[in-house]
């Protein structure tokens, strides 16, 4: 079945399956690799993109419930070779090792940082309880999106 | 498969009527999509009802709130209407999975899907919600205790849509609260749930509601423990009293999750606690969200 939406500012259309979830469509149909494909239930946050303003777990997310949307995948956060103050952050901070939960905690906490005038550690925290990252223990990661959210 | 995108209700009702139990209706889908995902359901067509905005949002109608089954835990959660007159729903809403599962995750979805764990549960039993069913043929109000008849098992008639949900709000002079424990602060589903809706003259206890999910196959309201607690200043021999009435109406389970055991023993600790904030909460005193 046919399905047309927007990622990252740039109209796409698909034709699969009813039932292919919108991550699917992001990493097989569109070479979107950003987001990840890890416990694909919703428990882990690597698939994170944000569909019509409201972040969710692309692994159990019907692609076709995103016919129309805007949808922002980690790959829109940066401008061309420029990363956002968020990316940049996490560079600085080194809230990275093997990187493969990066792109969900870079795409919720871009959505926290854009809908709060300030962020607390203890908002940041509780905002990213669906988020998981096996390596870093979490400390840096808070670290660099209160970084990120102290720059104008 | 085949994907219905419905706009209005009266489109969902048509779309019903016509393809009955072979229609899945999605809303958020952190449910349904994980079900199929993993072979549990498979149905014929999906019928998604998140575009509706006839179904989202709270209304205060003649002294009930009413809220729209495709309201998301997070607007729940942030509504004013919902934080002032039903603050165990709003602290409940907030314990649901992760900002993404609240993100897209709806009451009607929570409560369809009929798990003994479902969190907005308990706090909607003590407030005396009904369930509003609707289909083409007319509609009908079911109390919410009465729709969930077990494990993934509701009352909803193939045709029937959840509309809304109405609950009572919390009467001046009570305190309420929804205490979750899980394994960490959040993304857990309940090893036990324990909402109470707590009324007070002075120090003695007049009117008290109580509902637990994920101690039996439904989440349950817990008539003999309120009774044991009505004229008592909810002193530990009353709670104690109440903690041994929930085990008497309840059976919990060994699973992943914990033993048995493990949630008969954190019963009476809830009680007491549940009592201590209610008692504050109706004071007007600010006691922190979950
Ligand atoms: C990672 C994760 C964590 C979770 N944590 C929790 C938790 O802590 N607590 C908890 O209670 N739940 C939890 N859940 C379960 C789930 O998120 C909730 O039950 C949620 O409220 C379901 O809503 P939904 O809109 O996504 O439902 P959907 O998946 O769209 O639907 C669920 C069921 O309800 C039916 N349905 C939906 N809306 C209606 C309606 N209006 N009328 C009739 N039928 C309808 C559907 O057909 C389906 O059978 C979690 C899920 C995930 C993936
Ligand atoms: S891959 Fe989607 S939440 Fe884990
Ligand atoms: S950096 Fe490896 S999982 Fe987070």
């Amino acid at each position: 079945m046919e399905l047309s939406f927007t990622v990252n500012g740039t109209k796409v259309a698909v034709d699969v399956p009813v039932g292919t979830t919108l991550l699917q469509v992001l990493r097989d149909e569109l070479g979107l690799t950003g987001a990840k494909e890890v416990c694909t239930e919703g428990e882990c946050g690597a698939c994170t993109v944000i569909v019509d303003g409201r972040p969710l777990d692309a692994c159990i997310y019907a692609a076709h419930a995103a016919e129309g949307a805007a949808v922002t995948t980690v790959e829109g956060l940066a401008d061309g070779d420029r990363l956002s103050s968020l990316q940049a952050a996490f560079v600085e901070a080194g809230s990275v090792q093997c990187g493969f939960c990066t792109p969900g905690f870079l795409v919720m906490a871009t959505h926290i940082l854009s809908t709060h005038e300030e962020v607390s550690e203890d908002r940041i925290r509780r905002d990213l309880v669906g988020n998981l990252c096996r390596c870093t223990g979490y400390a840096q990661i808070v670290d660099a999106v209160l970084a990120a959210g102290r720059r104008p | 498969m085949d994907f219905r995108r419905a706009e209005t209700t009266d489109e969902i009702l048509s779309l019903l009527s016509e393809l009955g139990p072979d229609a899945a209706i999605l809303a958020g889908g952190t449910d349904l999509m994980v079900q199929y995902l993993r072979g549990e359901v498979a149905p014929r067509v999906l019928l998604h009802i998140e575009g509706v905005s006839e179904l989202r949002g709270v209304r205060l109608v003649d002294d009930v709130l009413e809220i729209g089954t495709a309201t998301t835990h997070r607007d729940v959660g942030s509504d004013h209407q919902i934080r002032t007159h039903l603050p165990g729903l709003a602290e409940a809403a907030r314990q649901v999975g992760g900002f993404q599962t609240q993100a897209v995750g709806t009451v009607g979805g929570n409560i369809c899907n009929a798990s003994p764990a479902a969190d907005t549960v308990p706090p909607l039993l003590v407030a005396d919600a009904e369930a509003l069913l609707v289909s083409s043929r007319g509609s009908r109000v079911v109390p919410l205790g009465r729709f969930l008849l077990g494990r993934r098992r509701t009352g909803r008639r193939p045709d029937e849509l959840l509309a809304a949900i109405r609950a009572r709000p919390l009467p001046s002079g009570s305190g309420e609260t929804y205490l979750k424990v899980g394994r960490r602060g959040g993304m857990e589903v309940a090893i036990v749930g324990l909402a109470a809706r707590v009324g007070f003259s002075g120090e003695t206890i007049t009117d008290v509601r109580l509902a637990v999910c994920s101690m039996a196959p439904t989440p349950l309201r817990l008539p003999e423990a309120e009774q044991t607690l009505v004229g008592t200043r909810g002193e530990p021999e009353a709670v104690a009293a109440a903690a041994a009435a929930i085990l008497e109406a309840t059976e919990p389970i060994d699973d992943a999750r914990a033993t048995a055991a493990y949630r008969r023993r954190l019963v009476e600790p809830l009680v007491g606690e549940a009592m201590r904030i209610c008692r504050r909460r109706a004071r007007g005193e600010e006691v922190a969200w979950n």
